[in-house]
């Protein structure tokens, strides 16, 4: 899931400053559940904004996903009421209303953080960072690109402490010490001493995906 | 009791919704021939062995269907009941196939707006799951 964090106050208020009919769109989506853009989030930051200005006018609506189109009719019906959008779903959210409405300005309410698990309510861990190349199956499922504070694919770096944490940090456990702890007990340790080529960061551009069943269909 | 539960039931306003979406509500009410192809398209239900609950006809009949038919006249308690259904039963991943044409998703989407208009929606910061 993708999480994301509210913006400070101050640098919301100041985006939308000099606007007066906003339409705050909260996401049904990641953002809800990571309670960053969800329902009550939306309602809490307009009544924020409500509580600076007065005189604003500042509605609320909710749809499903900011990320996918077919959720979008009841926006395009209200979308153009409106001098501007602040949108509290992820950055891909947030483009994709923008690419809808461009005479509309719209603004992020939140930083997307990163791709994570929930480990309670309100607390989230970064797990990956979609590097579009995984090696989870030779790392024991613990994530290298991730985790290690160097990213690196050919671990450990020698920097490892000798209580197994990282020299970078001391609370934050080596992850190359996991992945060979975790090798060793699923009997397979020897998949650390395969030295990965170098990655060619696909990330670097923007990545598109059709799966391999619809490629025709899109072929045109 | 939760400031959610406390809030009265706006019935005038879900009524307005309902008669925006009346055509396509009474196309899902009217046409729905109970065939279950829907059922096998939704792997919700498939991975639920099967429970009806999951049939994503069933969750539109028994949610927006029954608010349809009263034509909104419902109280908070009902809401919280078919809160479930709309949340925790679908993900609305679109990947339901009905050979009618019945937009399931789409109605399903709507039920949501419905319950959130009325401040019914998931209190996951109160622990209450999704899925």
């Amino acid at each position: 899931m993708i999480i994301a964090e509210r913006k400070p106050f101050e640098e919301i208020k100041e985006m939308v400053k000099g606007y007066k009919n906003i339409l705050n769109v909260g996401c049904g989506g990641c953002t809800s559940i990571c309670l960053a853009g969800g329902q009550k989030e939306v309602n809490q930051l307009n009544a924020e904004l409500k509580k600076e200005n007065p005189e604003l006018n500042i509605d609320s609506l909710v749809i499903e996903r900011q990320c996918n189109y077919d959720f979008f009719v009841d926006l395009d019906e209200k979308a153009p009421k409106y001098d501007a959008i602040l949108s509290m779903a992820c950055g891909a959210g947030v483009q994709f209303v923008a690419e809808r409405y461009t005479s509309i300005p719209v603004f992020p309410a939140l930083n997307t953080v990163f791709c994570g698990v929930d480990r309670n309510v309100g607390w989230f861990e970064e797990n990956c960072r979609t590097c579009g190349e995984c090696v989870l199956g030779d790392t024991a499922g613990i994530c290298p690109v991730t985790r290690c504070a160097k990213g690196i694919f050919n671990g450990p770096c020698g920097g490892t402490r000798i209580d197994g944490s990282c020299e970078v940090d001391p609370d934050t456990p080596c992850a190359w010490t996991e992945i060979f702890n975790r090798l060793t007990e699923q009997g397979r340790v020897d998949k650390i001493t395969e030295v990965k080529p170098p990655r060619l960061w696909q990330n670097q551009v923007r990545r598109t995906l059709i799966q391999e069943d619809y490629k025709a269909r899109y072929a045109e | 009791m939760s400031d959610q539960e406390k809030k009265a039931v706006d019935r005038a306003e879900i009524s307005k919704m309902l008669e925006k979406k009346a055509p396509e509500m009474k196309r899902i009410l009217n046409y729905c021939v109970h065939c279950s192809i829907c059922a096998e398209s939704c792997f919700l239900y498939m991975s639920h062995d099967g429970d009806p609950q999951y049939m994503p006809s069933y969750k539109v009949i028994n949610s927006l269907g029954k608010l349809y038919k009263k034509n909104g006249n419902v109280d908070h308690e009902f809401l919280e009941g078919i809160k479930g259904m709309v949340w925790n039963n679908c993900v609305l991943c679109h990947r339901c196939y009905c050979p009618i044409g019945i937009d399931i998703p789409r109605m399903i989407d709507f039920t949501r707006s419905i319950c959130r208009s009325q401040g019914v929606f998931p209190k996951l910061d109160e622990g209450e799951s999704w899925l």
